[in-house]
């Protein structure tokens, strides 16, 4: 409602209110599901402190990890909920209110000059800032019975439209062993560094670039591994959690509902991790994961009044592509290292612009008849994410990231090699001022800085984006 | 004036001197606490420091045991059973005799396996020197980890076979020594003093139910349960059965216990064969030794001698057995 | 002016070495059963409140033992005429510290599901005797806050086993989890004591000649203390009296 009055005011400004609408559409975008897993509603039922399980909420430790993998259980035969004071209801709000600063150095704008199709656009520096709501999430989870555990999500962004960010159901430690467990639903996939977890909340960093990159012009959005997919999970760990494995079988639609894409398109999604006691440093962990799928290019349409319309559902062409790397989580005392690599390697077509269609993400239709423009090849990129925490107390935790998205291959020949490249830096910390099993409350600052090579709409230049962040992170 | 100033004066000294002598006495009692921040634990050649471990104490315990160790955290008053409390120095689950102190190893297997049925879960998944740092912080709790020593573990000797004369003495042993009291005589937790039990703070406490999970409160093996009976669970109406229980027949019961478990075992199978009715308290009005033995002519080597109660072999050194609670001085 | 002075060192010497030698004597007198004596006797001012009774039925062994005179809780045990029983009275100031502890030791016998006698007081370091006369099973859980607390079950039949005491500690409370109403107490002095019986007689034995802050303790009515001289060969006496409430 607010944001509506905001866009309202900023159509009477003379310049750029296209532009300026949309980075305040990426930021609520982004914002839109705010990705936050720290549970009072289990610090309530448990009685332990949201430090017990979280580094620094919502980000977990290792014993939150145990937690969460034991299907949200301490495993001492009073998981059930018949135990809980009927009273007891599992739901968690979180939102943040804040303050913010976006800064975007190469917006198009309209200028004086004409041209016969109208103004002609150049770049601008855009900055706004002032005070903001983040969007609202409901989390309950818990256990339905010893070992048959849920979680239910329901998100809003800030203007109180809702979608389902996580459904799923869990039956843990079949035949009592907990290297079986199975969860159907809507689910974070098993990332060991969780972006549904995230530390940091600005505009652009409040997501793992590495997690969702796409090379420019790619009409793949299937392998963005920080999205919640639909599908069915095994997952195992030893008793210790020390061991973990997880395979999982998703529907190729990037989590979005009623079948929008292809009936056969499948992906799926493998991890296994091992972590070693290092002595006094702690405990540290290395892993790694693949993603392996297909996708569909080729959709029916229906033409009306001249605009072919694709039909939900009739995806086919299927296309290959991957995502693998490497995980690791080093402990140095209060100091830890967390790193994520990535080698993603898309299908040609989804390099020449086809994939998702039916949203509008690829321009291309892989009718029959269609030809891979000449010379394309399957694009493939690295990424690289190094997170640093320095966990002062279990109440204030300073934050750096730095992530590099480096183009391997191009899709098109012609383009320069290091188009789209990516190098995202942020620093912050989180102060909890609070801590006690009963509310989650953090005073957060942090400023992020992005910059995307050949990007820019108008000159192909370098973009550059900034952003910073104050605000309140609450949830009870 | 003049009068009013220097009673003024005098009132502010006065003041101040309490505010300092006050301050000072925090200052001691922080000393102290500073002094017994030197406190060590040590398992195997792990060494724990509890200083180490001041801020994972307060990352994951002090919700339930507070800061000052009390077991008065702020979720205390919600949990069932209630958080222990440090700085009495008494631990339900020991390797030692009633009444000593937990050897460094009992409580760091404690901490790796979590107490069940209770709001304590297993901390394994923190490092190996976390956890025994965490010892070393908990034992700096009570005064009396600084002068005495743990008790001597209670030997455990090796198991024997499992067999149908076995769990039936077993059963004999589990109505000789009212086990059913409190734990009933199906073992379900429902005996008759079942509803009246304490613990140490007289909250009420429930006896353990036997057909209700796989584990018991320290431990899974037949070695825990075996240490269960013959340590007592210091705390807890569960008393120490180390004076009039031979080894022998410790494992008989042992292996009785078993079949009431709900998880298939050998155990459980032998008693279906047999076709092992729950005992009745009333058939032997009054369950004393002998009645007891004569029903267990089967095992006769391992309870021939219990005809004649003497001296108890199961509890460790004599020197024990003779006074539970000498503390052990340094 | 010298002489006098040497003469004076000397006097002074001797008299200090007099009064080590009588210090020396004095202590080991406290240990000597020859030494003084208090006595007295605790009495009940008012009606003792009335005792609840106890219900033993779940205990049929020990029910058949009451079954001609009903059993009640032993919180205030006052006798015919006045006198207050289980009251224990101890010196609290005053020891030399050389007293050592009795080498008899004190019993306390499960019978008919109650403790015999309800409170019995010993020594720091004076053996203790637990003794199950019934034939059902008993716990005997003391609850201590000065010595640690232990919890030993006693079948029927089982032989009695030995206790001591490191710590002073009046009174640590014994109960019985499996007899719930089962209570009694042990308090452990440092010194001569004595428990009052029926009448409220006790009697402190072995008690060296000075002056001594005599304290009775009572489970219900808390502490009374009152100054006593002892002189050498002469039975002092103390009385104390409790008021009910």
């Amino acid at each position: 409602m607010r944001i509506w009055e905001q866009f309202r005011l900023q159509r009477k400004l003379p310049v750029a209110t296209s532009s300026l609408t949309m980075v305040l559409v990426i930021f609520i975008l982004v914002l839109s599901s705010p990705p936050a897993n720290a549970l009072p509603a289990f610090a309530r039922k448990y009685g332990l402190r949201c430090s017990a399980c979280h580094e620094a909420w919502p980000m977990l430790n290792y014993f939150g990890q145990k937690f969460k993998d034991n299907g949200y259980q301490l495993m001492n035969d009073r998981d059930a909920p018949i135990w809980q004071n009927p009273s007891y209801w599992p739901v968690t709000f979180r939102i943040i209110p804040l303050w913010h600063r976006e800064s975007n150095n190469k917006v198009a704008v309209d200028t004086e000059a004409q041209s016969p199709g109208g103004p002609i656009p150049a770049e601008r520096r855009i900055s706004s800032s002032g005070f903001d709501l983040s969007g609202l999430d409901f989390h309950t989870g818990g256990t339905l019975e010893k070992n048959i555990s849920f979680y239910v999500l329901p998100s809003s962004d800030a203007t109180a439209s809702f979608h389902f960010e996580t459904v799923m159901g869990r039956l843990d430690n079949l035949f009592g062993s907990p290297w079986l467990n199975v969860k159907l639903g809507k689910f974070e996939l098993d990332n060991l560094v969780s972006e549904k977890r995230i530390l940091t909340l600005t505009a652009i960093s409040g997501v793992y670039q590495t997690y969702h990159f796409r090379p420019q012009g790619d009409g793949n959005i299937f392998g963005q591994i920080g999205d919640n997919q639909l599908g069915v999970e095994l997952m195992g760990h030893s008793a210790n959690d020390r061991t973990r494995y997880s395979a999982a079988l998703l529907s190729s639609s990037d989590g979005q509902v009623n079948l929008p894409y292809g009936s056969n398109a499948y992906s799926g999604f493998f991890t296994a991790s091992q972590a070693f006691n290092v002595g006094k440093w702690g405990v540290d962990r290395v892993g790694a994961y693949a993603m392996i799928g297909v996708a569909p290019t080729s959709y029916l349409t229906l033409t009306t009044g001249g605009t072919a319309t694709p039909i939900a559902g009739s995806g086919t062409g299927n296309r290959p592509y991957n995502r693998e790397g490497f995980v690791g989580l080093f402990y140095f005392g209060k100091l830890d290292f967390q790193v994520v690599t990535q080698h993603g390697w898309d299908s040609a077509w989804f390099g020449a612009g086809y994939g998702d269609f039916i949203g509008g993400n690829a321009p291309n239709n892989n009718t029959p008849g269609s030809v891979l423009p000449p010379g394309f090849r399957a694009p493939s990129w690295n990424g690289y994410l190094v997170e640093t925490h320095y966990v002062y107390s279990p109440q204030l935790i300073f934050i750096q990231r730095s992530e590099w998205e480096r183009m391997s291959q191009q899709a098109d020949p012609t383009v320069r090699s290091d188009l789209g490249n990516v190098d995202m830096y942020t620093l912050g910390y989180r102060y909890m001022p609070i801590m006690t099993s009963r509310a989650g409350f953090a005073w957060h600052n942090e400023y992020s800085w992005m910059r995307q090579r050949g990007i820019s709409p108008v000159n192909s230049r370098d973009v550059s984006s900034s952003s910073l962040l104050l605000g309140f992170d609450f949830d009870f | 004036m003049r009068t009013f100033m220097i009673r003024w004066a005098l009132l502010v000294t006065v003041t101040a001197f309490l505010g300092f002598s006050a301050l000072s006495s925090a200052q001691m009692t922080r000393y102290e606490q500073d002094q017994r921040l030197g406190t060590e634990a040590h398992v195997g050649n792990l060494t724990g420091h509890a200083h180490a471990a001041k801020e994972n104490y307060r990352r994951y315990c002090v919700g339930c045991h507070g800061e000052e160790g009390d077991g008065e955290g702020e979720n205390a008053v919600w949990l069932d059973p209630k958080p222990r409390n440090f700085t009495l120095g008494q631990f339900k689950c020991r390797s030692t005799p009633t009444g000593t102190l937990p050897t460094d190893e009992d409580l760091y297997n404690t901490l790796g396996r979590g107490l069940v049925n209770s709001n304590m879960p297993s901390w394994n998944p923190l490092s190996n020197q976390a956890r025994i740092d965490l010892v070393a912080y908990v034992k700096h709790f009570s005064p009396k980890f600084q002068g005495d020593k743990p008790g001597p573990p209670v030997q455990i000797p090796p198991e024997p076979e499992v067999t149908a004369e076995r769990i039936k003495a077993g059963q004999a042993v589990f109505q000789k020594l009212e086990c059913w009291k409190c734990h009933g005589v199906e073992g379900r937790g429902n005996g008759p003093s079942a509803d009246t039990l304490t613990d140490d703070q007289n909250r009420p406490i429930k006896p353990f139910n036997f057909h209700d999970g796989t584990r018991f409160k320290c431990g899974t093996s037949d070695q825990d349960l075996y240490k269960i009976f013959m340590t007592g669970l210091d705390g807890t109406p569960m008393p120490s059965f180390a004076d009039n229980v031979k080894p022998d027949e410790a494992w008989q019961l042992v292996f009785y216990l078993r079949t009431l478990q709900p998880m298939q075992s050998k155990e459980k199978q032998i008693a279906r064969q047999l076709g092992l009715k729950p005992i009745n308290p009333n058939s032997t009005p009054t369950p004393s030794p002998q009645p007891a033995a004569s029903d267990t002519p089967a095992t006769a080597p391992a309870t021939a001698p219990e005809t004649s109660p003497a001296a108890s072999p199961a509890s460790p050194p004599p020197a024990d057995s003779a006074s539970p609670n000498p503390p052990q001085r340094k | 002016m010298k002489t006098e002075y040497k003469y004076r060192v000397l006097a002074l010497f001797s008299a200090l070495v007099l009064f080590s030698i009588a210090i020396l004597i004095s202590g080991r007198t406290v240990d000597a059963a020859s030494g003084g004596s208090i006595t007295g006797k605790v009495k009940l001012n008012g009606t003792a409140p009335h005792q609840r009774g106890i219900d033993m039925s779940k205990e049929p062994t020990c029910a058949a033992i009451h079954k001609d005179k009903p059993v009640t809780m032993e919180n205030v045990v006052a006798g015919a005429d006045g006198g207050l029983a289980d009251v224990v009275v101890y010196i609290s100031q005053g020891l030399s510290g050389n007293e050592g502890a009795s080498s008899e030791p004190v019993s306390i016998t499960q019978k008919g599901c109650q403790y015999i006698p309800h409170v019995v007081a010993l020594d720091v370091g004076q053996h203790m005797k637990v003794i199950n006369a019934d034939q059902t099973s008993h716990n005997i859980h003391p609850q201590p806050k000065n010595n640690p607390e232990w919890n030993k079950s006693q079948p029927p039949g089982a032989p009695p086993f030995d206790v001591t005491w490191a710590n002073e500690e009046i009174a640590v409370p014994v109960k019985c989890n499996i007899h719930p109403w089962m209570h009694g107490y042990v308090a452990v002095v440092k010194g001569p004591f004595g428990v009052s019986d029926e009448s409220g007689s006790f009697k402190l034995q072995g008690v060296a000649p000075g002056s001594y802050t005599l304290t009775a303790w009572q489970e219900t009515y808390g502490t009374q203390t009152q100054k006593v001289t002892v002189a050498a060969g002469k039975p002092a006496t103390a009385d104390f009296t409790f008021t009910a409430k």
